[in-house]
C-alpha cells in the first residue's frame, strides 16, 4: 500500500514537472508574443544538457555543489511525502508535521546559499547572499501565516489542518493568508519577482557557471520543488484531498496544478525590484499584513 | 529494530559530522558539518516521540548555523574554501577542555538515575510538552514572547526605514556640521564619489560579501 | 562516432547560443532571442554556440578567448559579420546576408553529430599557478585576510561606504560580455558584499544602439516582456498594458540615477515604454560613473548602468577614471581577474 501511494507520488510528481514546464513555456510565449514552443522542446533541452560537459570553476567545493542539487530535490520529496492525501494517509505522518515542513523551508535558504557558495566565483556568490537577506525574512513572514492556519485546527498536524476546513477552506476563512504565502512559494522556487539567487541581473546568479547535468539538476530540483510547495499551499488553504465525487487524491492533485498556475503566472507577470526596497517592503508592510491575518485568524477562531 | 538500527546510524552521524567540524578546512564547511550534527540529533528526538523538540531542532538548526555562516565569512575575510585554513586553535587548552567536558558529561550520565517509564501509547507528547514548559506560566511567556518579537521588528524596522541618519531611501549617511557641508564624522579612505550617492536610493541591509573568488575563466 | 538516442533527442533543441557582441555588431544580433530555433542565453556554460557579432578590438581578444574556454564541449564559434581572429582557426564566418539560423543550426547539428569536432581550449587548463597554502596551517594571503596569494586576490576589510562597518571588500573586472552590459564595456569594480565602492572604466563601450528598453525589463525579472519588447510592432498596446500591470514602474525606485537634466531611472524607463513624452536627449554634463554608481547595491546599479541611453553612456564613461592613474591595481591582477565575464 504505501509502495503504491509512493510509486503514484513519483509519477505525480514527474507528471506535474512536465506541466510546470509546459506552463512556463506556454506563458513565456504567449507574453512574448511569439506563441506557443514545441512540445517536447524541454525535454530536447534535457537531452542537451546530459550531453554536455561538466565544467567547474577553479577550486571550486564540489562536495557542496553535489549536496546543494540533492539537498534541494530531497527536500522537495521530503515536503511532498508530509502532503496527506487522505483523513489517515500520508507518507510521513507526524504530529508536527507542520513544523517539520517549516525546517524544510528553513533548510532551502541553506541549500541555495551553498549552490551559490561553491563555485567560487563572484556572481554565483552575491546571489547567495542576496538570497539569504531576503530568504529568512519571507520565511519568517511564512511562519506566522502557517501559525494562523494551524489555529483553527488546533494543531500542527497537516492532517487535522484539511479536516479543519471540512466546511470552509482557509483561503475564504483566513484571506490575507494564501496571498501571502504565494510569496513565500516565489522565493522558495527562484522565481519572478523574488529570485534573488538566479536572476538575470547576475547572469543566473548561483547557477551561472553550471553546465551540463549539474544545470538540469538544479532545474529539476527548482521545478520539483515547485509541485511541493503548491501541494502544500493547497492542502494548508484549498482543503487539500477535500471535495465532493472525485477521490481525495484527484482533488489533492487538482489543486495542486491549480496553485501551481497562480505562481507561474506571477512569476511571469510580476516586476522584481531591488533587494533593499523588496527588504522594506517586507518588514514594513508584508509582515505586519501577517500579524494581521494571525490575529484576525485567532478572533476568527475565538 | 528498525528504531534500533536508525538510532545508532543517526548517533553515528552525529558523531561523525561533530568530528569533521574540527578536521575541514573550511568555515562554510564547519557551520554545515555542525548543523548535520544537529539535525541527526534532531531525528534521535523524533524517535523518542519528542516530536515537536526533534523538529524544532533541525528548524532551529538551519536558521541559526546559516547566520551564523553568514556572520563568520562576513568578518573573517579568509573563510576558506579557496584557501584552506585550520579550524581549531591552542591546541593544548582545547585538548584539556575536551577532556575535561567529555569525563564531566560521561560521569554525569552514569551517575544520573535515569528515568525508565515507557511513554503510554496514543499519549500526545505535544500537549504534555506544552503543559511542561508553560503550565501556570502561559500569560507570562506569551506576554514575554510579544514583547521580543516587537522589539525585533521594532529594531529592524528603526534600522531600516529611518537609518540613524535619517531615511534609508536618502541614503544613511551622517548631517553635516554646517548646513550642506561634508558628512560628518570619519570619511572613507579614498573620498571619491562620496558626494555624490546621497539621494541615490541607498539600502539600509548590510550584506556580506563574496571573498575569496578567483578567476574561473580556465579552471575546468 | 555513433548517435545515440539521448544526442538525437538534443539535437533537435533550440539551440543555445551565447552572443559576444563586438564592435558594429548587426542589428540582428539584438532580436536574435525572437528566433524561433534559437535560445539565447545568459552565460556561456549554458551555451553550445559562441556568436561573435561585430568586430572584436584587439583589446577584447583576451577576454574572448577566456570566454570561449567557458562553453562546455560541444561547442563552436561563428564569426558573424566579424573578420577572421587568428587565434580562432576553426570559427565558422558567417555574412550579413547568411541565415544566420540557419547557420547556426547547421554547425550545432555537425557538432553534436560528431561530423565536426568541438573546439578545443585556447588557454591552457591549468591554474596559473600551483594552489598551496602558507605556513603550518595552509592558510594563505598575508596573516588570515588580504593579499594576493598565488595571484588570487583576496578580499580584505575596508569601511563601508555608507555606514562605515569594516567588512570584506573584493576587486575584480566585470565584461564585457555581461549579457545586460552594453558592448564593449568593461568596468573593474570594487564591491562590498553587493555594494559598489570604486568604479573604474577599463574599457569604453562601442558606439552601439543597444536594446535598453529590453535589457532593463530582463533586469526586472521579465524576460518574456523583454523578448515582445524587440518585436517589430512600434506601438504594442498590449506591451503597455503588460508593463504597467507588472508594477515595473513601482519596482524602479525614484531619484535612482538621477542625471543633471533631472531625469532618474524611473522617467527614463517611462519614456522607453512611451508612458512620458520623449526628451530631445539625456544631458550627461559632467557626471561621472563613480557619482552614479557608488554607494548602489548591485540591481540598482545594473538597472542605472541600463537606463542611460547609449551616447549619454559614452559621454559618463569619457568623465569617468579610467584607471591609467590606478597605481593601487598592479598589472598581473587586473590580468587575472579579466575574465569575469559571467
Amino acid at each position: 500500500m504505501t509502495l503504491l501511494t509512493v510509486l503514484g507520488m513519483l509519477v505525480f510528481l514527474c507528471t506535474s514537472v512536465w506541466l510546470a514546464v509546459a506552463l512556463d513555456t506556454a506563458c513565456r510565449g504567449w507574453i512574448s508574443g511569439q506563441g506557443a514552443d514545441r512540445a517536447d522542446g524541454p525535454l530536447r533541452t534535457a537531452a542537451l544538457w546530459l550531453t554536455q560537459q561538466r565544467l567547474t570553476t577553479e577550486a571550486p567545493d564540489r562536495m557542496n555543489a553535489l549536496l546543494s542539487i540533492a539537498g534541494y530535490m530531497a527536500l522537495a520529496l521530503t515536503g511532498l511525502a508530509l502532503v496527506p492525501l487522505g483523513p489517515d494517509t500520508a507518507l510521513i505522518a507526524l504530529p508536527t508535521s507542520v513544523v517539520l515542513w517549516g525546517a524544510c523551508e528553513a533548510l532551502v535558504v541553506v541549500v541555495v546559499f551553498l549552490h551559490g557558495w561553491s563555485p567560487n566565483a563572484p556572481l554565483a556568490m552575491i546571489g547567495a547572499y542576496r538570497y539569504v537577506a531576503i530568504g529568512l525574512p519571507i520565511m519568517l513572514l511564512s511562519m506566522f501565516v502557517l501559525i494562523a492556519a494551524a489555529l483553527p485546527a488546533q494543531s500542527l498536524d497537516l492532517r487535522d489542518i484539511v479536516t479543519s476546513q471540512a466546511d470552509v477552506w482557509n483561503l475564504i476563512r483566513q484571506p490575507l493568508g494564501l496571498p501571502l504565502f504565494l510569496l513565500l512559494g516565489l522565493s522558495l522556487t527562484l522565481r519572478g519577482p523574488f529570485d534573488y539567487a538566479d536572476s538575470a541581473d547576475l547572469a543566473g546568479g548561483t547557477s551561472v557557471e553550471a553546465s551540463g547535468p549539474d544545470r538540469l539538476g538544479w532545474q529539476i530540483a527548482r521545478l520539483a520543488m515547485l509541485t511541493e510547495f503548491s501541494a502544500m499551499a493547497a492542502t494548508v488553504f484549498l482543503g487539500g484531498y477535500l471535495g465532493p465525487v472525485l477521490p481525495g487524491p484527484l482533488w489533492i492533485a487538482l489543486k495542486t496544478l491549480l496553485v501551481m498556475t497562480l505562481v507561474i503566472g506571477l512569476s511571469h507577470l510580476a516586476a522584481r525590484m531591488p533587494v533593499s526596497r523588496m527588504m522594506s517592503l517586507i518588514w514594513m508592510i508584508l509582515l505586519p499584513l501577517s500579524f494581521a491575518d494571525l490575529i484576525w485568524a485567532g478572533l476568527v477562531a475565538l | 529494530m528498525t528504531k534500533d538500527i536508525l538510532f545508532y546510524a543517526l548517533s553515528a552521524l552525529a558523531i561523525w559530522s561533530g568530528w569533521r567540524v574540527f578536521r575541514v578546512d573550511s568555515m562554510i564547511r564547519a557551520t554545515f558539518a555542525l548543523m548535520v550534527s544537529f539535525i541527526a540529533v534532531g531525528g534521535i528526538a523524533l524517535l523518542m516521540s519528542a516530536d515537536y523538540i526533534g523538529v524544532a531542532t533541525v528548524f532551529m538548526m538551519a536558521v541559526e548555523m546559516m547566520v551564523m555562516g553568514l556572520f563568520m565569512v562576513m568578518f573573517m575575510m579568509n573563510p576558506a574554501g579557496l584557501n584552506p585554513m585550520q579550524m581549531v586553535h591552542q591546541y593544548r587548552f582545547s585538548i584539556g577542555a575536551g577532556i575535561a567536558a567529555f569525563v564531566g558529561l560521561t560521569v554525569a550520565i552514569l551517575t544520573t538515575p535515569l528515568p525508565d517509564n515507557p511513554l503510554p501509547p496514543g499519549g500526545d507528547t505535544l500537549r504534555d510538552l506544552g503543559f511542561e514548559l508553560l503550565g501556570n506560566s502561559m500569560l507570562i511567556f506569551e506576554t514575554a514572547g510579544v514583547t521580543l518579537l516587537a522589539t525585533m521588528v521594532g529594531a529592524v524596522v528603526l534600522s531600516s526605514a529611518s537609518g540613524r541618519f535619517g531615511s534609508a531611501g536618502q541614503g544613511s549617511v551622517p548631517p553635516g556640521l554646517t548646513a550642506g557641508g561634508p558628512p560628518a564624522g570619519r570619511t572613507a579612505e579614498d573620498g571619491k564619489g562620496h558626494g555624490g550617492h546621497a539621494g541615490h536610493g541607498m539600502s539600509m541591509q548590510k550584506k556580506p560579501a563574496m571573498q575569496a573568488h578567483d578567476d574561473h575563466g580556465k579552471g575546468h | 562516432m555513433g548517435m545515440t538516442w539521448i544526442t538525437r533527442l538534443a539535437a533537435g533543441a533550440r539551440v543555445p547560443v551565447f552572443i559576444a557582441m563586438g564592435d558594429g555588431a548587426p542589428a540582428a544580433a539584438l532580436t536574435l532571442s525572437r528566433h524561433p530555433g534559437l535560445s539565447v542565453v545568459d552565460t556561456p556554460r549554458a551555451a553550445s554556440i559562441l556568436l561573435v557579432a561585430g568586430q572584436m578590438p584587439d583589446a577584447l581578444i583576451p577576454y574572448l578567448h577566456r570566454l570561449h574556454d567557458q562553453l562546455p564541449h560541444p561547442r563552436a564559434t561563428l564569426l558573424w559579420q566579424s573578420p577572421p581572429i587568428p587565434s580562432l582557426p576553426d570559427a565558422i564566418a558567417v555574412d550579413a546576408d547568411d541565415d544566420i539560423g540557419r547557420a547556426v543550426a547547421d554547425v550545432f547539428a555537425a557538432v553534436l553529430e560528431g561530423k565536426r569536432a568541438s573546439a578545443p581550449d585556447i588557454l591552457p587548463d591549468a591554474p596559473p599557478s600551483e594552489w598551496r597554502g602558507v605556513g603550518p596551517h595552509g592558510q594563505g594571503g598575508k596573516g588570515m585576510m588580504g593579499g594576493t596569494p598565488y595571484g588570487r586576490p583576496m578580499a580584505m576589510t575596508d569601511d563601508d561606504i555608507r555606514d562605515r562597518l569594516a567588512l570584506d571588500s573584493y576587486t575584480a573586472a566585470f565584461g564585457p560580455f555581461l549579457p545586460f552590459f552594453p558592448p564593449g564595456l568593461v568596468l573593474t569594480l570594487t564591491l562590498q558584499g553587493d555594494v559598489i565602492q570604486k568604479v573604474v572604466v577599463t574599457h569604453p563601450p562601442f558606439d552601439h544602439d543597444g536594446s535598453p528598453l529590453a535589457t532593463l525589463l530582463n533586469l526586472l525579472g521579465l524576460p518574456a516582456l523583454a523578448t515582445r519588447s524587440l518585436g517589430d510592432r512600434a506601438d504594442d498596446p498590449v506591451l503597455r498594458r503588460l508593463i504597467q500591470l507588472s508594477g515595473a514602474r513601482f519596482a524602479i525606485p525614484s531619484g535612482l540615477g538621477r542625471l543633471p537634466d533631472g531625469s532618474d531611472v524611473r522617467t527614463r524607463f517611462d519614456r522607453m515604454t512611451g508612458a512620458a513624452p520623449d526628451a530631445a536627449s539625456q544631458d550627461a554634463g559632467d557626471t561621472t560613473l563613480e557619482h552614479l554608481l557608488v554607494g548602489l547595491e548591485w540591481h540598482a546599479a545594473m538597472l542605472v548602468l541600463c537606463s542611460l541611453d547609449p551616447a549619454t553612456l559614452r559621454d559618463i564613461c569619457k568623465n569617468s577614471d579610467t584607471g591609467d592613474q590606478d597605481e593601487t591595481q598592479g598589472e598581473s591582477e587586473s590580468e587575472m581577474h579579466a575574465g569575469h565575464m559571467s
